[in-house]
């Protein structure tokens, strides 16, 4: 249940309110399922205070994605789909056209599920996480951000105020893939998230793979990585890559899947990339 | 309970103000306090689509809207879409296609669609299935839905059916 | 082409969201009324403390076993299922303890505040281990044990056949499992009582039988029936779901603990989940013995139902089921019994399908395996096999004249997606592997023998000559209120604007029976049709004074009149409506279903609703693309065909097989609920997955020409075949794409990809 609502607009005021106990809220789509029928708190919405929302490419190269963008926001941004294809794909297969409008981009991280869609292309394109305080801001790797599922490094008072990512060299291989039980509204039972540059003669010069739903986080594979580094993407290739895949991830028995089919599928998703061969 | 708060948004095209609690669900006050009784609950989760209402134009799930998230905001239900004297030609599409079965979803799918025509005039089936992928519809297996949103674009596109 | 139910007369006021439900009566001041559930399957309440609970301020009753007046015992037919647990806990959904308060809020927190202590006892969550002599007593002492309900139907001489097949015969056998499902109406159960000063119970409920409700409250509460009435408004969706007590007794129970106020009940989806009824599990073992050339020669096998712990109406779902075992295939020798086992699991229900889900899946499929040992074609074995008018279906009752299976499996394989099959399936795109699957359907129509299906209509000319239709049948969603204006409107040749319609009302409406069997447009259709024509020729006689006409056969009734064609003068109805008085400005009639003439000699157990007379059939083709990395499965195409009469409105018959359709995939590739021990681990709808837009195809339907004579307009119901597509036509499709032999549903893609691959570790 909620008690009182605090609309700040900008994080000067907000600060105080979280001293005070206030839960910060983004989009609420986690949060108030969780908190049903749960003792009384107070919220602080973020959603008044317009800087969080922000999409921007920033002078260093970096594109700034705002904790407060909506994940429909992002996936209609032409920044985000022209430089981070990856990640559009994913906010897409998110949940539903509603919870798209409702959830946020930071409302996902501190979420901390290992299903949450918008986070392996973050794992994959190495995003950092801008935390913000009353004492100050401080950049953060998201894979250190998350500790486990609903567990996260935010010290009290802190929230999610950005995150920063580095788009790929254009012409890198974005893929994002998410298995369901069905086509919407389905919480994924394995993902994969990859980032790939090729060499004009077709090797991997770099390969970043990151994986949902397979552990208690959402975990990369540098194993699977190297293993593709300096070679063409063939169906043999991607199998040997796989085997690292399967033996990296540590998934669990659930009503959606096995585990032993979580870890079959975690690795037959790479070898789609043979696709274009 | 807690304190209440003065509350001022646009509901259906007329400013309204009451007060209540911040915390109430923005689906109990539609339904309540106005008796808007068009957008249902079918799960309190997030997870059907009933309760759909469009803020600022988004199609947002008021099951899991505060109050106090509607202030200053333009809030339409399907009231506000129109009347079944003077129906939305949305309302209409629906009726005409056979779309409407126990109709419990039916408000929330007329606002996903006039959520999509106004992104994508002209959307075509797949367009449509993606747009009503998040209200869920037990009764018609959604092939006469998906044929209302058609209609109902082709009608505000001026075509004649 | 003009349809008679488009738009429907419902259609407007539902997408305008201006149609009351049940559940959008709220009265301003309304008390709240909820229920704590045992959450243990099995166990003894050894204490129940509600003294926090009833002390919290906001709280206006806290009630238990020991305030429930009467019987506290609710059922349809059985009366097994208490209002209110005393002792005995059941499944984890059985109620224990009844708040009402002024609000939402106190009354979540003085449910949370209530102590429940139980001992629990081994719980029995297996039918075939319920049925052991040492199984734990789901009702201790019950003659029987947990054996619910046996039958046993028979045709010729199935043993003998086993016994006597040769060589050039061929037998197939297996076993077949299918398991709850929830009905996921969209509206949750739901009602609104209030004990008026004058004592009658006065209740809006999100019902399917409202009549019945009455007496199923009386018994349970000890009441007069003829003082409570019940309304039942729209329906957010039924199914089945809805037949049978769900907030009705409890909501009654508050309702004399706090006199005179408006309480509602509105369950939550959980409490849904948790409490409501669900399609019973069965496992099917069926054997069936054929000649080399693919005729059928013997059928043999058995049933047995997961009944949850209460009866509700699962003796007569598997008598249903066992009825249909057979398929709607020509069969000369057939035996089937059948059983119903008590479990602590959930409370199996009536489901749309009705048991003939269950049967029609093992039925189809070993109709599969014997195409597959054959070397046929599973369509054409079929057509072979297909039962004709005149002949006995396989319990002995024969087919009516009418369409028949073979048209229907004529249809779907003339359409390109049978013919073109094998060129699509060719031309998969990376990744994928496509099979198409083709099934026949039946359903029948209506309660059967020994339950008189029944109905009365009451139609009222208004005093401003327009009339007033009484719908005693409550509209889930399937449309027959809107039929029946539509119907009221041809038979009495006016504009559909000029018949209203009244939802259910035992006050005010004749009795119907129930929304439910397939049964609803041809039962009271058919009694409104009969109270048109009094209607008529009551106008017409009424008329023929206002008109100074003495031979009252040649006037017409005309839009807004009767006229006399030989004066060409007219009396407006608005004006016979002035000149009647009340009683005479009413038409009631009735009709029953005609039951079967000469019921063979088998099913002795089955003392009401066997055998059935009318039947619908149809096919299903299913086409699947299953993703080879993942085993997920994509139901690409879905075609029904279907003979169900004279269509009335091909609109309202696309509307039920689509619909029905779409359950039955869900069926078959997304609706498990996770049982294990008693408990559902799919409890909402993030883990329960139903079909969405994007799960489904454009579900095509043909219609087929039938007509069938004793039916309203010549119309038959089929508000449930359906349903009974996909699952089978699914299973032949993917082992046309797979070779995976599905047994059970819904296939999981583990299983897919374990096909595909080999098993994985």
């Amino acid at each position: 249940m909620i008690r009182r609502v605090f609309r700040p607009t900008d994080l000067a005021r907000l600060w105080p309110l979280l001293a005070d106990g206030a839960l910060a809220m983004a989009g609420g789509t986690d949060l108030l399922v969780r908190r049903r029928g749960q003792a009384a708190v107070d919220v602080a919405l973020l959603e008044g205070i317009g800087e969080l929302a922000e999409i921007a490419a920033m002078r260093t190269g970096l594109v700034r994605l705002g904790a407060m963008a909506s994940h429909s926001a992002l996936a209609a941004s032409r920044l985000v789909t022209a430089r981070l294809p990856v990640l559009a794909r994913a906010l897409l297969a998110l949940g539903s056209p509603q919870i798209r409008a409702m959830g946020t981009l930071g409302g996902n991280i501190a979420t901390a599920s290992p299903a949450g869609d918008s986070l392996p292309p973050l794992y994959a394109l190495d995003a950092l996480v801008e935390l913000a305080s009353r004492h100050g801001r401080r950049r953060v790797p998201l894979a250190e951000v998350i500790l486990g599922p609903s567990r996260t490094a935010l010290s009290p008072g802190e929230i999610i105020a950005a995150v920063l990512v580095r788009p790929p060299v254009s012409g890198s291989l974005q893929h994002f893939e998410k298995v369901g039980r069905r086509s919407a509204l389905a919480i994924a039972v394995a993902s994969l998230a990859a980032v790939i540059e090729t060499d004009a003669a077709g090797r991997v010069a770099s390969a970043r793979l990151a994986v949902g739903s397979l552990g208690p986080t959402v975990l990369r594979c540098p194993a699977a990585e190297a293993a593709l580094a300096g070679q063409r993407l063939t169906p043999d290739v991607l199998q040997q890559a796989a085997g690292h895949i399967r033996a990296a991830v540590s998934p669990i028995d659930d009503i959606r899947a096995t585990a032993a089919y979580r870890r079959q599928v975690a690795g037959n998703l790479l070898l789609r990339l043979a696709a274009g061969e | 309970m807690s304190e209440r708060m003065e509350l001022s948004f646009t509901l259906n095209g007329a400013p309204v103000c009451l007060t209540t609690e911040p915390g109430r669900r923005a689906l109990d006050l539609l339904r309540e306090e106005f008796g808007l009784t068009a957008a249902k609950e079918g799960c309190g989760l997030g997870e059907c689509g009933a309760c759909s209402v469009l803020v600022d134009g988004e199609l947002k799930l008021s099951c899991l809207l505060l109050a106090a998230q509607l202030a200053g905001r333009s809030v339409v239900t399907a009231e506000g879409l129109g009347t079944p004297d003077a129906p939305h030609p949305i309302q209409s599409a629906f009726a005409d296609c056979g779309a409407v079965q126990c109709g419990y979803c039916t408000p929330g799918m007329t606002l996903a669609t006039s959520a999509l025509l106004a992104q994508n005039p002209d959307p075509d089936r797949d367009a449509a299935r993606v747009a009503l992928s998040g209200n869920l519809c037990r009764c018609t297996g959604y092939v006469k839905i998906v044929d209302a949103v058609l209609a109902a674009g082709a009608a505000l596109r001026g075509e004649k059916p | 082409m003009p349809d008679n139910l488009s738009p429907r007369a419902d259609a407007l006021a539902k997408a305008t969201g201006t149609e009351r439900y049940s559940a959008d009566e709220t009265p301003p001041g309304c008390l709240w009324a909820g229920v704590r559930r045992a959450g243990i399957p099995h166990g003894l309440i050894t204490g129940l403390d509600v003294a926090a609970a009833r002390s919290l301020p906001g709280v206006a009753a806290v009630l238990t076993r020991a305030d429930v007046p009467g019987t506290n015992r609710q059922g349809i037919v059985h009366k097994d299922q208490p209002v209110l647990c005393g002792r005995h806990v059941r499944h984890c959904g059985d109620a224990v303890a009844l708040v009402v308060a002024e609000s939402r809020d106190a009354l979540a927190e003085a449910l949370s505040r209530i102590q429940v202590e139980c001992t629990p006892l081994p719980g029995v969550f297996d039918p075939e281990a319920a049925l052991l002599p040492d199984a734990p007593a789901v009702h201790p002492g019950r003659e029987g044990g947990n054996r619910l309900a046996y039958g046993l139907v028979e045709k010729g001489d199935a043993p003998g056949e086993f016994a006597a097949a040769s060589d050039d015969d061929v037998l197939v056998a297996g076993e077949f499992h299918t398991p709850l499902q929830d009905h996921v109406f969209l509206e949750p159960p739901n009602g609104l009582a209030r004990l008026t000063p004058a004592g009658l119970l006065d209740m809006v409920v999100s019902t399917q039988a409202p009549f019945r409700d009455r007496f199923e409250i009386a018994h349970a509460l000890g009441l007069d029936p003829m003082k409570i009435r019940i309304r039942a408004p729209y329906l957010g969706g039924g199914f089945g779901g809805k037949d049978g007590a769900t907030v009705q007794c409890l909501l009654a129970l508050a309702a004399l603990a706090v006199p005179g106020r408006f309480i509602k009940m509105a369950w939550s989806r959980e409490e849904t989940f948790l409490a409501g009824y669900k399609r019973h599990a069965a496992t099917v073992r069926l054997k069936l013995l054929a000649k080399r050339d693919g005729t059928l020669r013997a059928l043999a096998g058995t049933m047995l139902f997961d009944a949850g712990p209460y009866a509700h109406l699962s003796g007569e779902i598997m008598a249903l089921g066992m009825e249909h075992a057979g398929g709607p295939y020509r069969i000369p020798h057939t035996r089937v019994e059948g059983s119903c086992a008590y479990t602590n699991n959930p409370v199996g229900g009536a489901f749309r399908g009705f048991g003939v889900v269950q049967a029609g899946f093992a039925t189809e499929r070993l109709m599969d395996a014997l195409a597959v040992r054959l070397g046929r074609d599973p369509a054409g074995l079929r057509r072979q096999n297909a039962l004709k008018p005149g002949e006995h279906n396989c319990v002995g009752v024969m087919a009516e004249a009418g369409t028949d299976t073979a048209a229907c499996l004529d249809a779907v394989m003339a359409h390109p997606a049978w013919t073109g099959r094998e060129a699509w399936k060719q031309a998969a795109p990376a990744f994928t592997r496509r099979g198409t699957g083709l099934v026949a359907i039946q359903n029948a129509m209506g309660y059967g023998r020994g339950l008189p299906d029944a109905a009365a209509a009451k139609l009222e000319l208004t005093r401003q000559g327009t009339f007033r239709l009484y719908n005693s049948v409550p509209d889930m969603g399937q449309g027959n209120a809107s039929a029946f204006v539509a119907m009221a409107a041809r038979a009495l040749g006016q504009p559909p604007q000029a018949v209203s319609c009244v939802q259910p009302d035992t006050r005010i409406c004749p009795p119907a029976g129930s929304s439910s069997a397939s049964r609803t447009t041809y039962t009271f259709g058919n009694a409104l049709l009969r109270a048109c024509r009094a209607m008529r020729d009551k106008l017409l006689a009424r008329g023929a004074l206002a008109l100074l006409c003495d031979t009252p056969e040649r006037l017409e009734l005309i839009p807004g009149a009767v006229s006399d064609p030989v004066t060409g003068r007219s009396v407006p109805l608005a004006r016979i409506g002035m000149m009647l008085c009340r009683d005479d400005r009413i038409c009631v009639d009735q009709y029953i279903m005609p039951v079967v003439d000469h019921p063979p000699d088998t099913g002795r157990e089955f003392k009401l609703g066997f055998p059935h007379r009318f039947y619908s059939y149809g096919a299903c083709l299913c086409a699947v693309e299953v993703d080879t990395l993942t085993g997920t499965v994509r139901l690409v195409k879905c075609l029904l065909s279907v003979a169900c009469g004279r269509v009335f409105s091909l609109s309202g018959v696309e509307q039920q097989l689509q619909g029905a359709a779409a359950q039955g995939a869900g069926l078959a590739l997304f609706e498990d609920i996770g049982l294990t021990r008693g408990r559902m681990r799919a409890g909402d709808l993030s883990t329960y997955l139903i079909p969405t837009a994007l799960d489904l195809p454009d579900i095509e339907c043909l219609a087929l020409d039938d007509d069938e004579p004793s039916g309203p307009l010549g119309l038959k119901g089929m508000g449930e075949i359906g349903i009974h597509g996909p699952g089978p036509a699914v299973a032949q499709a993917l082992y046309d794409a797979t070779g995976l032999w599905v047994r059970h549903l819904p296939v999981s893609p583990r299983e897919v990809l374990e096909a595909m691959g080999g098993p994985l570790s």
